[in-house]
């Protein structure tokens, strides 16, 4: 089988490339210099311009005014912490229940996302009535199988763009690709901290926190909208093969 | 019908193509940096394949180097019988295309399935692309749900969102069977070793997360130095190809979605010459694979718009197939496409990474012409007949009206539609001809109403 000889110039492409360019060995270039990019025309700051572009694609985007502090140990997270950040939790729990309430008979997938497991999320959607998956499952066909059965899946966005109203999703949180993608509904938790104002800032940083790392993230992806196709007529149709309702949930 | 559908599309684009790059500062700036990155990168493209193939290698992904077709196909077909791989999930891949790998699959008994909405439609009626961005844009919505009944046999979908959901039903149940994904790429980073693929449907994303084998085939010329300069070709791709400002995926993939083999899970990149290192060699047309396979120059082209894709039975259409095809393939075969074009120069205005495409399809005719493979015989033959008759007024005058009383018989409400004898039957397979108006010739026209 070829892969023994896995990347050694099978054929002899590489040697074709180096004829064509005049030279039997290469040479390390001189990189080009940096690119200072173009502003992208916007009055509006972050927040509201991520919220005008994501609408504008058709994802739902829903602010919460109120301050989350991370905390350390979930298990006294009530006791931890102040009173607004309870009410807070709450309020996200209540907009969660509100989005889901169609899809209730179905289960609800979790990401294993930092964030779920400090607002202990799981068990205040199980209260509500929900129930639900965060997956666990090391079998690579029954996660698919079961993950594509499910309602709603919820994920934590690693970043946002506001120039294209982008969420970024990421394998370092545990199974976020799939759940993001499986179930017809993908409900995106945000900080409004974390929203970037352009797509070249957001980049950068994916270069150099996630792909960048040999250790870093195997896969990323940015989100814009829901799944969406014009292939009959032009016509615009959404929820081809990805889900069809994105919620974007922002809180500060 | 082609030529309305076709009209309706490329306006569109055009239109939403305006909008969107209006909504960037420096238009100009961005695709001359992007187009500065591209001659860089092509003119040290050793350099970089070298230093991308370590990188993948160093995320536990497994290089092939394909110098044709049938290298890329072979390999696929080797891997999927040594890993008992019975039916391929395939995601819309130009690379592919080109090579027509599904051919080669469905001969080794390994069922390629299309997931694009458009490339499902056009597998389930055999038929060829006619857009790179809208592959079914030539069948109304009638004839897919015509398709659709007979193929799928799960009733007649009524409307655009019920052929949308049928597909999606039908599709789900492949990608949750299906042992091996298989895409394309539209950039690879030589620094990070990263495959970026951009996407609306969902489909790329379900073809590289579900099965645990992906298989990327993507042409040499598609690497870019860093993970920075993506951030210039996704403002550009997406407003150039669709109008939009960022389609709704874009990932980025590093090997295999784990990397110890225990795992099971494998990526493949499939890094494909199929002629490139050809065009590279030529330094006039080397520019030609700056191209990143938008669409644009296709939906400015007043050409395209008339013909579309199909017409000479090659799989990139529009002013860059015209150059980039007869390139690929032998001069001998597409060696006409050259001349398929008014040279207006839209298509390089359009063009984001700014290739002067006049410039080159003026070289290939020359070419062509030196050669001597530029015209077929049979073209040559009508050229000369029309002239011997048209010294020949009377000569001229009987044949006109032979030729227009033969049209007419043949032609319905109007129109010539679907002639069964060649040459016409190629046009007509996806074209309409107007028929002649009853009337006469306008010099017989001319002669009768002059003086009224």
């Amino acid at each position: 089988m070829s892969e023994t000889n896995s990347g050694v110039n099978q054929n002899g492409v590489l040697d074709d490339v180096r004829r064509a360019l005049g030279r039997s060995k290469s040479v390390p270039p001189v990189p080009l210099p940096p690119f200072i990019e173009p502003s992208i025309k916007t009055a509006a700051r972050d927040l509201a311009r991520f919220t005008e572009e994501a609408t504008a694609v058709r994802a739902q985007v829903h602010y919460l005014s109120g301050k989350l502090q991370p905390i350390a140990n979930n298990a006294v997270e009530s006791a931890m912490r102040p009173n607004d950040q309870v009410k807070l939790v709450e309020s996200i729990v209540e907009l969660i229940a509100e989005i889901c309430i169609a899809y209730k008979g179905l289960e609800m997938a979790l990401s294993g996302a930092q964030l779920f497991a400090e607002m202990n999320l799981t068990s205040k959607l199980e209260a509500q009535g929900f129930s639900t998956f965060v997956c666990n499952e090391t079998d690579h066909e029954q996660k698919v199988a079961r993950l594509a059965a499910c309602g709603v899946g919820l994920t934590a966005a690693s970043y946002a763009i506001a120039e294209t109203g982008t969420i970024v999703v990421d394998s370092g949180e545990q199974n976020a690709l799939l759940v993001s993608l499986l179930p017809p509904v993908h409900i995106a938790l945000v900080r409004s901290s974390q929203i970037a104002a352009s797509v070249d800032e957001v980049i950068s940083r994916i270069g150099k926190e996630k792909v960048g790392p040999l250790d870093g993230a195997r896969s990323v992806t940015l989100i814009t909208g829901p799944s969406r196709t014009s292939d009959v007529e032009l016509v615009l149709s959404i929820g081809v093969h990805g889900p069809k309702e994105l919620h974007v949930i922002i809180f500060d | 019908m082609l030529q309305g559908a076709l009209k309706a599309a490329t306006d569109t684009f055009i239109e939403r193509r305006r909008d969107a790059i209006t909504s960037v500062s420096d238009w100009e700036a961005l695709r001359q940096r992007a187009r500065q990155v591209k001659e860089h990168t092509i003119n040290n493209l050793d350099y970089y394949l070298e230093q991308l193939v370590d990188k993948v290698e160093a995320h536990g992904g497994k290089v092939y180097w394909a110098r044709t077709g049938d290298d890329v196909s072979r390999y696929i077909i080797e891997l999927a019988r040594a890993r008992g791989v019975k039916s391929v999930v395939k995601s819309k891949s130009m690379a592919t295309e080109e090579i027509e790998l599904n051919h080669a699959l469905e001969a080794a008994g390994v069922r390629p399935v299309e997931t694009d909405l458009g490339e499902y439609i056009i597998q389930l009626a055999r038929e060829k692309p006619s857009h790179i961005i809208v592959p079914a844009i030539h069948k109304t919505r009638e004839q897919i749900a015509d398709l659709f009944e007979e193929k799928l046999r799960e009733g007649r979908p009524s409307d655009v969102a019920e052929i949308t959901a049928m597909a999606r039903k039908r599709l789900r149940n492949e990608f949750l069977s299906a042992e091996m994904g298989i895409t394309g790429a539209n950039f690879l980073i030589a620094e990070t070793g990263t495959v970026v693929l951009v996407e609306n449907e969902g489909n790329i994303r379900l073809s590289t997360q579900a099965p645990k084998i992906h298989v990327a085939v993507v042409g040499i010329e598609k690497v870019l130095p860093r993970f920075d300069d993506l951030s210039v070709f996704l403002r550009l791709l997406p407003r150039s190809g669709t109008g939009q400002k960022q389609t709704a995926y874009v990932s980025f993939l590093n090997g295999p979605r784990q990397a110890s083999p225990e795992s099971g899970f494998e990526f493949h990149l499939v890094l494909m010459d199929n002629g490139r290192t050809r065009i590279l060699a030529d330094e006039q047309m080397r520019e030609s694979l700056y191209c990143i396979r938008c669409g644009a120059c296709l939906n400015v082209c007043p050409v395209y718009q008339k013909i579309g894709g199909q017409a000479y039975g090659w799989i990139y259409p529009g002013p860059i197939g015209a150059v980039i095809s007869p390139q690929l393939q032998s001069l001998g075969q597409s060696g006409d496409l050259p001349f398929a074009s008014s040279l207006c120069g839209a298509c390089r205005t359009a063009c984001p990474v700014d290739i002067n495409l006049p410039d080159l399809l003026l070289a290939l005719r020359a070419r062509a012409k030196e050669s001597g493979t530029g015209r077929k015989l049979s073209e040559s033959t009508a050229m000369r007949a029309i002239a011997f008759a048209s010294r020949r007024p009377r000569l001229f005058a009987f044949g006109g009206k032979v030729m227009r009383g033969i049209a007419r018989l043949w032609s319905r409400d109007e129109q010539i539609k679907n002639v069964p004898l060649p040459p016409l039957s190629g046009w007509t397979r996806y074209r309409d001809l107007p028929a002649p108006q009853p009337g006469g010739s306008f010099r017989e026209r001319w002669k009768k109403n002059r003086h009224e």
